[in-house]
């Protein structure tokens, strides 16, 4: 279910601006669709992830970027280790 | 639903600024997508997120306080987290392989894996082999298929996947020595060095050059061909460009899995390699202005 940059803006009560930084710094990767920008809803979740970072946690712009890339690398970890515990429980 | 002083760990009386802070410690180590495997971790944000709701604002806090609520009203309901999508397994364009990229490609590591347990059946399997190539900086950039010629005479047909790093080890499966039993033979490791390029240096992800331009291109703006590792590219060059501006040519650094790298274009600005009469009889004539010195930050 794609979303479109109209609606990512309204449900993530964030501004035009706000969002073309955190596209730009790669925050967020939208998919580039003809004529407008589409997001996903891992995309919502990602910049309510974002905020929480900034807004809660009191991580400065520069830190975000750290912590997203750890995440990142965490899943990228755990999908490898949940297909590694899954085949070796294949018989 | 606890009370929820005791749940951010403050005193009745604390102020809303140690509330805010009790918070903050107790998100920064409850978060749910800090904490992705941890349900536990996840069920404490919770509580931790609708006591903070509750606390941080005055007019709550006093009802709250006055007995006229109590705690149970103020839990949200959030929407999904971060991670349970980036766990759902679908490709997506963050995840990021190099928490374990060293480990080999991810087809190598989990072939290693069965192997491993099919091999328990088998005694004898073949040495692994180690060699060494250094190939082009283009090859790691773009992947290409290479070449090993073998100390015995043989050769070994591969492909370099593109955007490979300095040092990383392909495995080449039963490309190793033979056993003498009747198990598999060993694999080839080949560790791969890149060559330096002439005016492309990499650095992760990104490509840097420096990219000479002459005066009038420099003053007068130009579109500028620009090599990258995938072909020649126009730059569009701004009107009074300096030496030292820095373009960043999206997408056009090394593509590997788990994204793409930028091209960063140094432009240097080059005066013509013989003396030109025309531009000195010129400049001769033509001055800036006193304001334009550009070591006045040099001045003591």
């Amino acid at each position: 279910m794609m979303i479109t940059t109209t609606e990512f803006l309204a449900r993530t009560r964030m501004d035009r601006a706000t969002l073309e930084i955190w596209i730009e710094e790669e925050w967020l990767i939208p998919i580039e669709t003809s004529p407008e920008r589409a997001f996903t809803e891992a995309d919502l979740a990602r910049a309510q992830l974002i905020r929480d970072l900034m807004d809660d946690l009191g991580v400065n712009a520069e830190g975000v970027g750290v912590v997203l890339n750890l995440v990142d690398q965490v899943h990228g970890l755990r999908n490898a280790l949940a297909e590694v515990v899954a085949s070796a429980r294949a018989p | 639903m606890k009370d929820p002083y005791e749940v951010l760990g403050v005193a009745r009386t604390a102020a809303p600024d140690d509330i805010r802070k009790a918070y903050r410690r107790l998100a920064k180590k409850l978060h749910p997508d800090l904490n992705p495997g941890d349900k536990q971790a996840e069920a404490r944000f919770k509580d931790v997120t609708a006591a903070n709701d509750l606390l941080s604002d005055p007019g709550k806090r006093q009802k709250f306080d006055s007995g006229e609520i109590d705690a149970s009203g103020a839990e949200r309901t959030r929407q999904q987290y971060y991670k349970d999508f980036a766990a759902a397994g679908a490709a997506s364009p963050y995840e990021n392989s190099s928490g374990f990229a060293d480990f080999g490609d991810g087809e190598d590591l989990f072939a290693e894996l069965f192997r491993r347990q099919a091999g328990q059946k088998r005694r004898t399997r073949g040495a692994d082999l180690h060699y060494r190539l250094a190939i082009s900086f283009l090859d790691a950039v773009n992947g290409a298929t290479q070449r090993l010629t073998l100390p015995d005479g043989g050769s070994l047909d591969f492909s370099i996947p593109a955007g490979i790093q300095e040092g990383q080890t392909l495995r080449l499966r039963g490309k190793g020595a033979p056993t003498r039993g009747d198990g598999e033979p060993g694999d080839a490791l080949v560790e791969i060095s890149i060559n330096p390029h002439r005016f492309f240096v990499r650095e992760g992800d990104d490509i840097y050059i420096e990219l000479p331009i002459t005066l009038a291109e420099a003053v007068l703006g130009a579109r500028v061909k620009t090599p990258t590792p995938t072909g020649a590219v126009m730059l569009t060059v701004p009107k009074g460009s300096n030496t030292g501006a820095i373009f960043r040519l999206k997408g056009k650094g090394v593509a590997r899995r788990g994204g793409v790298g930028d091209e960063l274009v140094k432009l240097k600005v080059m005066l013509p390699s013989e003396p030109n009469a025309e531009l000195e009889a010129f400049l001769s004539t033509w001055s800036p202005g006193t304001n334009d010195d550009p070591r006045k930050d040099m001045v003591s």
